[in-house]
């Protein structure tokens, strides 16, 4: 498991003359953003308080201390919000964050390389690991079940898969 | 407008023989398909299927809530990569 900064929203301008600023979330729930406080910001300096006004379209309106002019927070467009790994709630057994999924080395049961975990996508019902295999052209997609995915062990950055048969063939 | 009751689901024939095909095989395999139109019919709960997206097979493991729907619905035809942040993924 990483312990890198993960970048949770960015800054998108100023939201009216008074100090506001737009924020774009990335994280599942929009608002949630503010709970990971302090954030890092991109250019190093720190921010200790959010507090979200509202909503505009696609983004958050929120107050950001040390912001109280509009062209300050102008100034901050584009500038990425990053929170520490350890500020993220714990979860349940069965449930992992992407970012720590992200980057595992994926070994069949005889414990043979099959490549490394690039992104975790959906298809609407099940949560499927994207899976770089070397040697193959396209990624590939394992859906996450515990029939097919037993062990995830992320002190070991690493996936035991037991992949159904024609899963890898699939992709070369 | 919804399809008259009397027709029954529609299901391409070859979705069932291959499907048939992997029961009786007893193996786990994914069975590819390129018929998104095809219903999820109660005889594919278990099966893992490969529905096709129009670039590649997107694995599907059928369960119960799933009878009914079409298999197109359980294969996006687009990808998008986005920050992580703090999504979650539920293994099932």
């Amino acid at each position: 498991m990483s312990d890198d900064p993960i970048i949770v929203g960015s800054i998108s301008g100023a939201f009216g003359v008074h100090g506001d600023v737009r924020l774009k979330s990335f994280c599942a729930d929009p608002e949630a953003l503010a709970d990971y406080t302090p954030l890092t910001r991109s250019d190093g300096k720190t921010i200790t308080t959010i507090v979200v006004k509202g909503q505009t379209k696609g983004a958050l309106i929120a107050r950001i201390d040390g912001i109280t002019t509009k062209e300050e927070a102008d100034a901050l467009r584009g500038v990425d919000l990053l929170a520490d790994r350890t500020s993220l709630p714990s979860l349940p057994d069965d449930e992992f964050y992407h970012t720590d999924l992200m980057g595992l080395l994926a070994v069949d049961t005889g414990g043979a390389e099959l490549g490394r975990i690039k992104a975790v996508q959906s298809n609407g019902a099940d949560d499927l690991l994207e899976i770089v295999a070397p040697g193959l052209k396209d990624s590939v997609l394992v859906p996450f079940t515990r029939a097919i995915v037993p062990t995830v062990d992320l002190a070991a950055g690493r996936v035991v898969i037991d992949p159904p048969g024609g899963l890898f063939a699939d992709a070369d | 407008m919804a399809r008259s009751v009397w027709k029954g689901p529609f299901v391409d024939s070859y979705v069932l023989k291959k499907a048939e095909a992997a029961k009786e095989s007893g193996r786990n395999d994914v069975i590819k398909i390129w018929s998104r139109r095809s219903t999820i019919l109660p005889q594919f709960v278990g099966l893992t299927f490969g529905v096709y997206n129009g670039r590649k097979h997107i694995p599907v493991s059928i369960t119960e809530d799933m009878i009914g729907q079409k298999f197109g619905e359980y294969s996006p035809t687009r990808t998008y990569y986005g920050h992580a942040a703090d999504k979650k993924a539920k293994r099932k």
